[in-house]
């Protein structure tokens, strides 16, 4: 049995700072992840990180004010003021790390515009900001010498006496299975975008933090505001970034016509994701897109220039579509892209549950409220990341060593073997599929009461078919067989969750838009949804939003 | 047909029965060679990795003095047409870059336009001559023979350069003519890899294991000769063949080194010893021997 | 379209040897090839292990070999492969040690990146950030696109023979340290990436630079390397000795003077090394193989001097 003080499970950019300021507070720390830590979903962020650094005539609060109208006034006002206000450390900070900022004439790091905001503070490397940012949190890993488990699978957390006290996971590599003691847990395992199908999500987004805490009793807020990012190609639903509406680049619809002047014409293409998404998806369904999608362009931005500050678009353009940016606008259409509801926690990332934290895509603080503001999601990751590192220490220093009972593992081990030895079933893949086409047309840009409720119908139906799958590989090395199943599992947690909160908000705001119910209800809505075990069942309540200095108002771009 | 000659200094150094073999090939083939006198070394790569400009310069000299002779260049060396052609790349998608070399050659008064095309002897025999009418030219049927292609890094990489994408029957070219020859081409993981002579001087342990490693496995394939456009490949393959596998286990130095233009004098029935194939470190008395007894 | 992709599996708990295993399947047109492998893994054979997860090159997990050179797998086409249907062949990449099918060991992968102390090291300035111009960090863009997918490394000529050599995918990262104007370490980084293992040992072969799918071009860092670390006054190397009589040939006679080189490349106090030269130089002079002692030279070489001189100077200046 290994024992750690804190135990993190995520290597993307909330997990590794996370742990890195856990290293840095003097714990023993370590770091469980089911892939190898450059390879975590943050890599795929392209455009850039928010922060206003007041030292150049920029306010905290103005990005603050931006980040609560983009959440629709669902965002904890609290939270975001902590964010925007410790952005300008962290960016420094970043960038003493080492990260290439671009720069401007001056030297001094160099910005560019982005959704929602009008002062350009999005701080980025070329089109591959996150990548750019995972690498420098995975060196300074290896420069505090982290213990990573790599390639390990969670499949469990432990609580005990209320407490958390570790988890259990195997090796992906050897199929050795281990309990692994911990005072204090964050969870940074990111999204769950593999719910829909297509999604801009990596294959490993599957939600696993979001069902291991439900499954110790910590609640999921929000989960119904799931957002669809404007530029993400048709098919495969690899995005393209919002860099490149920031860099001056155009939505038209079929007609040639530039139409956001229609949905928001003060921000124009850099109106919230929310706003723009359905706006695209007007135009598609009023029969203004072509193959259901519009158009982005760049032509006019040049070559050069394109492939100075996009040219990870211009790849993907060119090796996914063979379009050259500068020459040909390129089809795109809203594809799911993040999930702004999650775990429930404070602004220092603890749940309600003693011991166990959260921080990145995979909680819920919330910052992000029904809608996120591009940009704002890297900044997320570092601040709560660091937050949940450093509040977990006093908690940490004054808690006894716990020694997990060994049957909890045997038990594990029992769970696992009898999946291993169903008889010959149906595949993972074919429920896993299913839910992605019912969770993207039932909770879709669009949503009502028909699609949401034959959504949860179907994902009760999946849930009872999990007995039927059978995994076909029945070794220890490398079996990813399993670990697909495991997943689903986690999947269908978070997909009943996310039925459960689009069918509680009887409203629209941000993403979650009803066609039954178009308007924002302040008086009635103005809270959060709550989903979380209750024995077996999913059970719904509400919570309060925090408001501070900013009064909700009529929210327009 | 005519081509403005670039033998490269190998060719006229350690290696002069390739130029040899080399002229006695064109001649039979209707190429007229006229010799680029003032061309400077490519540089090989080594150059550039001190100074990239001047080995640019020097290359693209090269290039306005056969522009200047109204001649497409011809070479018979894989890391001479390799660095050629990069250079040539480069200047043509940057004509900024271009401009820039162009004003140092103007002070010789040369100027190049970027239109100048650059061809190993390999591909002329394929692209400009054909297969057909080489075959015609052949007055022996090596078939029952096995000989192992070994390219060289630069004539098979950068493919961009190179005109690969374009002419994609360059990557398969030494197949190709072996082949036609009525041989077969062996079927070995080293064709396209690294002979080692870049690191002969400098890692020579590692050189040398490349070498015996790709000797070794072509012979361990059947092969009964390895053919190669390049001599400076050669130089490590010939020369160090005997240290090489004596050092890596990999049995006696018994696989004959041969260039391209021996292979085609040989299919073409003239002598190996005024193809200078005697010359060969690896000895070739063996080899020579099963060749003439074809021919009889 | 149908699809043909013939596998090379190996599963530790069974075999002992690899094998091929054939596989026919039904794609869409624009299939890539692992869009291909996801549907044998899902559909037809779930014991299939292979690495992949963001299907939009740019997480490095999905490197293989396909028709015999290392591609990224989400972003090949079957069809930019495979024209006419034909077979398409699928192995782990080279230079691995195999854990199962298309997953390999990445163990040493990694400790070579962790070798070259992949960090910057630099004061920390907590009020602002460190100044640095657009351009230095425009320049390292191409080195920060290196997502670490291996394949590099799976089509590196010297790894193939030498194990040892740090290699071009740790090689490139080491540059991405020494070019970056806010780290303190430069010198020391080249003293050692010059020692043995280090930037020496590659054989300039280009394999890596055809390969990368992210066009990070590592022998062109490693030979940059080799200049930077020259600069730097580490000149105790054949490396060091072999570049500059090359240099010095091209300069005065403006060919290649092949004995010189050989000569000042193993260098003259060199005892055991100029005896080895010799046995080769005695050898080929048997067989009429010496060069002439004084190089053929060029018609006009003193216009090559002269542009040699001139263009010296100029990189002096800069």
């Amino acid at each position: 049995m290994s024992k750690h003080d804190l135990l993190i499970i995520g290597a993307g950019l909330a997990g590794l700072r996370a742990a890195v300021e856990g290293v840095r507070q003097g714990l023993n720390v370590a770091v469980i992840t089911k892939v190898h830590p450059v390879r975590s979903h943050s890599n795929a962020a392209q455009g850039g990180i928010n922060a206003a650094l007041t030292d150049r005539g920029d306010d905290w609060r103005d990005h603050a004010l931006a980040t609560i109208k983009g959440s629709d006034y669902l965002a904890d006002q609290d939270a975001v003021e902590v964010m925007c206000r410790e952005a300008g450390e962290a960016i420094i900070e970043l960038e003493n790390m080492g990260v290439i900022f671009s720069r401007d004439d001056d030297g001094k790091l160099g910005t560019r515009a982005f959704g929602g905001q009008k002062k350009a503070r999005t701080y980025f490397v070329g089109a591959i900001t996150g990548s750019a940012l995972l690498h420098v949190l995975y060196e300074q890993s290896v420069k505090y010498n982290l213990h990573i488990y790599e390639e390990w699978f969670v499949t469990k957390l432990i609580k005990q006496d209320g407490k958390i006290a570790g988890a259990i996971a195997f090796d992906i590599k050897t199929g050795q299975m281990e309990l692994i003691t911990a005072k204090a847990v964050v969870l940074a395992t990111g999204g769950a975008g593999r719910v829909f199908e297509p999604s801009t999500n990596a294959l490993i987004c599957t939600g696993d933090g979001l069902s291991l805490a439900m499954q110790v009793g910590a609640p999921v807020m929000d989960t119904e505001m799931i957002q669809y990012h404007p530029t993400t190609l048709a098919g495969n639903g690899i995005l393209l970034s919002e860099a490149a509406r920031g860099d001056g680049a155009y939505l038209i619809n079929s007609e040639g016509d530039r139409f956001m002047e229609k949905y928001a014409p003060d921000y124009m293409e850099l109106a919230s994701r929310d706003v723009v998404s359905r706006a695209e998806q007007t135009e598609i369904d009023e029969g203004r897109g072509v193959d259901g999608c519009v158009y982005l362009d760049l032509r006019h931005l040049g070559k050069k220039f394109i492939e100075e500050r996009l040219g990870y678009l211009q790849e993907v353009a060119l090796e996914f579509r063979g379009i050259d940016l500068s020459e040909s606008p390129i089809p795109i259409k809203p594809g799911m892209h993040y999930i702004m509801g999650g775990i429930k926690t404070d602004l220092d990332g603890a749940t309600n549950i003693p011991g166990l934290y959260a921080a990145g895509e995979c909680a819920n603080v919330s910052v992000h409220g029904a809608n996120r503001l591009g940009a704002n999601s890297l900044l997320d990751t570092i601040v709560f990341g660091r937050r949940a590192a450093v509040n977990s220490v006093d908690y940490i220093k004054s808690s006894n060593s716990v020694d997990i009972d060994e049957r909890e593992l045997s038990k594990e081990k029992s769970r696992i073997q009898n999946i291993l030895d169903r008889p010959k079933g149906m595949r993972s893949a074919e429920l896993r599929n299913k839910m992605g086409s019912t969770m993207t047309k039932g909770i879709g840009v669009w949503r009502d009461k028909n699609s949401i409720s034959e959504a949860i119908t179907k994902m009760k139906d999946l849930r009872g078919q999990l007995p039927n799958v059978s995994i076909e590989n029945k070794g220890k090395v490398f079996n990813t067989d399993l670990v697909s199943y495991l997943e689903l599992e986690f999947m269908v947690d978070v997909a009943e969750s996310i039925c459960q909160g689009a069918d509680m908000r009887l409203e629209s705001r941000g993403a979650h838009f009803r066609t039954d119910m178009k308007t924002r209800n302040d008086s009635d809505w103005l809270k959060h949804t709550l989903v979380q075990f209750e024995g077996e069942e999913l059970n719904t309540t509400t919570s309060d939003v925090t408001i501070t200095d900013w009064q909700p108002t009529e929210r327009v771009y | 047909m005519k081509f403005a000659f670039y033998p490269g200094c190998v060719a006229r150094g350690a290696a002069p029965e390739l130029y040899k073999s080399t002229m006695l090939v064109v001649d039979k083939l209707g190429i007229e060679l006229e010799e680029i006198e003032k061309a400077a070394c490519t540089g090989a790569g080594v150059l550039q990795e001190k100074n990239q400009k001047l080995g640019d310069v020097l290359n693209i000299r090269t290039l306005a003095l056969a522009e200047e002779m109204g001649l497409s260049i011809m070479t018979i060396c894989s890391t001479c047409q390799g660095v050629i052609s990069q250079a040539n790349h480069r200047v043509v998608n940057n004509p900024e870059y271009l401009e820039e070399i162009n004003k140092e050659l103007e002070k010789e008064g040369l100027h190049y336009s970027g239109k100048t095309e650059v061809k190993h002897l390999l591909w002329i025999l394929l692209e400009d001559i054909g297969i057909k009418t080489l075959q015609d030219m052949f007055n022996i049927d090596l078939s029952g023979f096995n000989f192992a292609p070994f390219y060289g890094c630069y004539l098979i990489r950068p493919s961009d350069a190179l005109g690969l994408t374009k002419n994609p029957e360059r990557k398969h070219s030494l197949d190709i003519v072996i082949e036609s020859t009525g041989a077969s081409a062996t079927d070995y993981a080293g064709k396209t890899k690294c002979c080692g002579f870049p690191i002969l001087l400098i890692n020579q342990k590692n050189s040398l294991k490349m070498v015996a490693k790709h000797t070794g496995d072509a012979k361990d394939e059947g092969a009964d000769a390895m053919v190669t456009p390049c001599p400076l490949c050669h130089l490590n393959l010939d020369g160090y063949q005997a240290k090489a596998r004596r050092q890596n286990k990999r049995g006696k130095a018994d696989l004959p080194i041969l260039h391209l233009p021996q292979l085609i004098g040989m299919a073409m029935g003239l002598d190996p010893k005024e193809l200078g194939i005697n010359k060969h470190l690896v000895s070739t008395a063996a080899f020579i021997k099963s060749i003439k007894t074809k021919v009889a | 379209m149908e699809a043909q992709i013939k596998v090379k599996r190996f599963n530790p708990e069974n075999e002992s040897e690899s094998f091929y295993q054939d596989y026919s399947l039904d794609v869409a047109e624009d299939s890539t090839i692992l869009d291909g492998l996801i549907k044998i893994r899902e559909e037809i054979d779930g014991t299939l292990a292979l690495r992949c997860s963001c299907r939009a090159s740019i997480c490095g997990s999905c490197s293989m070999k396909v028709n015999g050179s290392a591609k990224l797998v989400c972003k090949t086409r079957i069809k930019e492969v495979s024209p006419n249907g034909e077979l398409v062949t699928v192995e782990p990449m080279g230079n691995f040690p195999v854990i199962k099918d298309l997953v390999t060991d990445m163990d040493l992968f990694w400790s070579k990146v962790k070798s070259v102390d992949p960090y910057v090291k630099t004061n920390f300035e907590p009020e602002a950030e460190h100044i640095a111009s657009n351009e230095s960090m425009t320049h390292l863009l191409g080195v920060m696109n290196c997502i670490m997918c291996g394949a590099c490394v799976s089509e590196c000529t010297a790894l193939e023979v030498d194990p040892t050599f740090t290699g071009p995918a740790a090689l490139a990262k080491a540059y991405r340290f020494v070019a970056d104007p806010r780290d303190e370490e430069k010198k020391s980084r080249l003293g050692k990436l010059n020692e043995n293992s280090g930037v020496w040992d590659c054989t300039r072969c280009l394999a890596c630079v055809e390969v990368c799918p992210k066009d990070v071009a590592p022998m062109e860092r490693i030979v940059k390397m080799r200049d930077l670390a020259i600069e730097e006054g580490y000149t105790n190397t054949s490396g060091f000795r072999h570049t500059e009589s090359f240099n010095d040939s091209i300069k005065k006679h403006g060919r290649l003077d092949e004995t010189r080189l050989a000569l000042e490349s193993t260098g003259l106090l060199n005892i055991s090394g100029l005896i080895d030269l010799a046995v080769i130089g005695i050898k080929s002079l048997f067989k009429g193989k010496i060069p002439p002692p004084l190089p053929h030279k060029p018609k006009e070489a003193d216009k090559v001097t002269s542009i040699a001189k001139r263009l010296d100077s100029q990189e002096k200046e800069e």
